[in-house]
């Protein structure tokens, strides 16, 4: 509650300093009405003092309420519901795309340490951190949807199935391949970079010694105790990764026009629709949190040695 | 220590871990050979693309061109504007009369219009939807279209109930009486603004017409999917007959590269933005289906004249105009598109003068008036801010002028900024001249008449903040445009803003006289029925177009 509490003062901080003006964006731009701009201003508080403002937005999120949009004239509330389904599934698809690879090519760097197979597979690691995403994107579109034509180029797809009492639509999953390639790749060069230090520093340890002299075959050795060992820093990252993925995937959502929520954030930023950024921000500080909370709970499964007190 | 490494020891599970990938790449595999829709379709379906979402679809909001090409094709006003002609044509009125006075006009409605809930369109839902534009709570941007009426104020103002110069005499037919006469009123009602609208729809207190417009347009209203796609069906109902197509769709595509490799692809039958000329191989692909027309619109940069160093300084204007080297601007920096402006007033509109001087590139003339207005070869002149917004070819335009005229000695600061933190800067308030010394803007006329570029920008009645941001004020230019306003004879009025224009140019110098647009856009070959508009690639009369795929 405190982190959210600080998160809304901040984004409420940055969104009242920013310049320029909603309502005249609302009101006709380069030529508005003044009696309009005034109507406006009064219907949406802004002509009121700053703390009162601060207190009133305050007011409403003790109320659940993130208030609507100058501009869609909807709920906030309604428009995330809108925009974070094809985020969330973008971010997964491409987590787990990320973890599976970077997991086992980090293993098979680890199990091949020193050869050229490691080698490689640092080279490919650390070309796929460092690429510019938006690049990234060009440059899988323009081979595997321009010039195969293997794929869309981009889109969320008309036709994808609706999920029964919902009114999420999936999208058409051949739209969700590049997009989803496109931000694993990144997640997937620190993934198995981490699973192979792990591994490497794990496979010293004594109880692999010991789980070898009673006998245990190398895939057990290496299944249940390297691997486990080794998942606890790579847990960390995918969680991490799957959390600021869930906010800052916006320039794989520009290049591949994916309706998600971060590219609504950042156009309602220029438009000044500055209800949809707060509630916005403030939606994904909540979900970053959870997420956080969520990764903090797989430590105790992963390791038995982990044990949270009420006192601790 | 490398003993303990397992590596060798496992080659089974290592290839059981290799399988993960495999798998997924499979599914990568299968769906990528599911395949895209047939091409061949009996259905008729245009794709086009937005840049975004339209702000609004509630047409009495309507302020932009993204808006307007939905209202457009889902509504229909008393009169429209035929975007190829430019003529004014009946569309829900099907004739009219104007008095010889000029301030009475009776609209005749047409009959057998329906709204796309089936029920027919009555001089009911014309005053309704009229009186809507005007109410204050209604918050229009453009509610300014129907203060000609008689009484319009005050029903604005809510000290009358009424709309005085507004009648209904009966369910056919509509009259509107002007306070006095008023030459572009009938242009005014073409506007998407203007839309006829069924009560009952648009009364609902929770604005569901919002996401679900309905009119009497010849499309009805499909899906929005904000920032995916709008889908528009043929309304079958429709009074001028059902639509060739029996789809529309809009996509929104932000990226230009992106969207140009979804128009090759084939994911869209029309895209608003051409390949760069320089691009020699794209153009290869495309450059054949690259149509380029005018479009009704100026581009300027605006000079402070409420600060210094332009305030009362028309020598220095014109030597910032004469510095400027247009020609090399829009035919070798950034060519195929626009056209080097003389004046104000684009081609087509009638006022245009073509045999204006305006200002070209002179650079002996440009210092000779730099001195002449106090700073010889630039002394003395402190550094002038030049505010642009965020955007590829403002950023172009901005320096080019910053190098232009440092030949004179002049030094330009380039600030840019965001759309909304521009507009703060320059519209400033009306005690308050903003923090703006230049600032570029580019202007689309929304109906072809002189009024409707010379009153926004430069009248003294829009000053400031209302859209005059340069804060001229000049009453000679005034009473030019306000009695071109009341004057019918076409020839008369076009003399009237060409002698209004040659003041603001050559004598005042208002702004920097940049460019006329030129709309550029890419359509495929089996899109029939093309309408290249000077109202601009947004103005798509979707039911004049059909799929002819196999024909070309």
């Amino acid at each position: 509650m405190p982190v959210l509490l600080a998160a809304a003062t901040i984004v409420w901080i940055f969104v009242f300093f920013l310049p320029g003006d909603p309502a005249r964006l609302i009101a006709g731009g380069q030529a508005a009405d003044p009696e309009v701009l005034e109507t406006i201003r009064h219907e949406w508080g802004l002509d009121r003092p700053a703390p009162i403002q601060y207190m009133t937005y305050l007011g409403k999120l003790l109320r659940f309420d993130l208030g609507s949009s100058y501009i869609q004239a909807r709920s906030v509330v309604s428009i995330i519901a809108e925009h974070f389904p094809p985020t969330f599934i973008l971010a997964m698809a491409a987590v787990v795309l990320a973890a599976v690879s970077g997991l086992v090519l980090g293993s098979l760097a680890a199990l091949h340490r020193g050869r050229l197979l490691d080698s490689s597979i640092l080279i490919l690691a650390l070309l796929g951190t460092s690429m510019p995403v938006f690049w990234l994107g060009l440059i899988l579109m323009l081979l595997f949807a321009s010039r195969l034509s293997w794929l869309p180029v981009l889109g969320y797809g008309m036709e994808g199935a609706v999920i029964p009492f919902t009114a999420i639509r999936l999208p058409e999953w051949d739209h969700l391949v590049l997009p989803a390639v496109t931000l694993s790749l990144v997640s997937m060069g620190t993934i198995a970079r981490i699973t192979r230090a792990s591994l490497i520093e794990a496979g010293t340890a004594d109880f692999l010694q010991t789980a070898r002299a009673k006998g245990a075959s190398g895939a057990r050795v290496f299944a249940r105790h390297a691997l486990q060992n080794a998942l606890i820093p790579v847990v960390t990252v995918v969680g991490l990764d799957f959390a600021s993925l869930l906010g800052g995937a916006v320039a794989t959502e520009y290049v591949f026009a994916w309706p998600g929520l971060g590219k609504t954030i950042v156009r309602a930023i220029g438009l000044r629709d500055l209800p949809v950024v707060e509630g916005g921000v403030l939606f994904l500080t909540g979900v970053f949190v959870l997420v956080s909370l969520v990764i903090d709970l797989l430590y105790l499964v992963l390791d038995p040695r982990i044990h949270y007190s009420p006192t601790a | 220590m490398r003993t303990s490494e397992p590596r060798a020891s496992l080659p089974g599970l290592a290839r059981a871990a290799l399988l993960l990938p495999v798998a997924l790449a499979g599914m990568a595999f299968l769906a990528c050979t599911r395949g895209r829709p047939s091409p061949e379709r009996a259905e008729q379906v245009f794709r086009f693309r937005m840049h975004e979402d339209p702000p609004t679809l509630d047409p009495a909001l309507s302020n932009d061109q993204f808006s307007e090409a939905v209202i457009l094709n889902v509504h229909r006003g008393l009169v429209e504007l035929d975007p190829e002609t430019l003529e004014i044509r009946p569309a829900v009125a099907d004739s009219w009369t104007i008095s010889p006075d000029n301030r009475v006009y009776t609209f005749h409605l047409r009959d057998g219009v329906r709204f796309h809930n089936g029920r027919p369109v009555t001089s009911q839902d014309v005053a309704y939807s009229l009186r809507r534009l005007l109410k204050k709570e209604t918050r229009s941007p453009r509610r300014f279209l129907l203060e000609p009426i008689e009484g319009a104020q005050e029903f604005t103002d809510g000290t009358s109930d009424a709309v005085r110069g507004l009648a209904t005499p009966n369910d056919r037919t509509v009259v509107l009486r002007l306070a006095r006469p008023f030459a572009p009123f009938l242009s005014e009602l073409t506007m998407a603004n203007a839309a006829v609208l069924p009560r009952e729809v648009y009364d609902d207190p929770q604005k569901a017409y919002l996401r679900a417009p309905v009119g009497c347009g010849p499309f009805r209203f499909g899906r929005w999917e904000q920032s995916n796609f709008i889908e528009l069906l043929a309304f079958d109902g429709y009074y001028g007959g059902r639509p060739a197509l029996d789809r529309a769709v809009i996509r929104m595509i932000e990226n230009k590269t992106s969207a140009l490799q979804e128009y090759i692809a084939g994911g869209l039958d029309s895209l608003d933005e051409t390949p760069d000329e320089n691009d020699t191989a794209m153009m290869a692909k495309v450059g054949q289906e690259v149509h380029k027309y005018p479009f009704m619109g100026t581009g300027y940069i605006g000079f402070n004249l409420s600060l210094p160093p332009f305030k009362g300084n028309a020598a220095l204007r014109k030597a910032f105009n004469y510095a400027v080297d247009k020609k090399y601007l829009w035919e070798v920096l950034i060519p195929g598109g626009n056209i080097p402006a003389n004046g104000i007033i684009p081609p087509g509109i009638p006022g245009h003068d073509k045999d204006l001087p305006g200002y070209p590139h002179d650079e002996a003339k440009a210092r000779s008036f730099l001195a002449q207005a106090g700073y010889p070869a630039g002394k003395g002149l402190p550094p002038v801010a030049l505010w642009v917004n965020t955007g590829e070819g403002n950023r172009q335009i901005a320096s080019q002028i910053q190098t232009d005229l440092k030949t004179i000695g002049v030094t330009i600061v380039i600030r840019e900024v965001d759309w909304a933190a521009y507009i703060a800067a320059v519209s400033g308030t009306k005690d308050n001249a903003g923090q703006a010394q230049m600032f570029r803007f580019g202007w689309y006329l929304d109906y072809p008449d002189a009024d409707a570029i010379l009153r926004p920008l430069l009248h003294s009645s829009n000053w400031g903040p209302a859209g005059n941001f340069g804060r001229y004020k000049n009453p000679e230019f005034d009473a030019l445009v306000d009695k071109a306003l009341a004057v019918t004879d076409p020839k008369e009025r076009a003399e009237l803003y060409r002698r209004a224009e040659t003041i603001a140019v050559m004598d005042d110098a208002v702004w920097i006289f940049l460019n006329y647009y030129q709309a550029s856009t890419l359509y495929k070959p089996y899109v029939k029925g093309v309408v290249l508009s000077p109202l601009g690639e947004f103005r798509l009369p979707l039911e004049r177009l059909r799929i002819e795929r196999g024909t070309h």
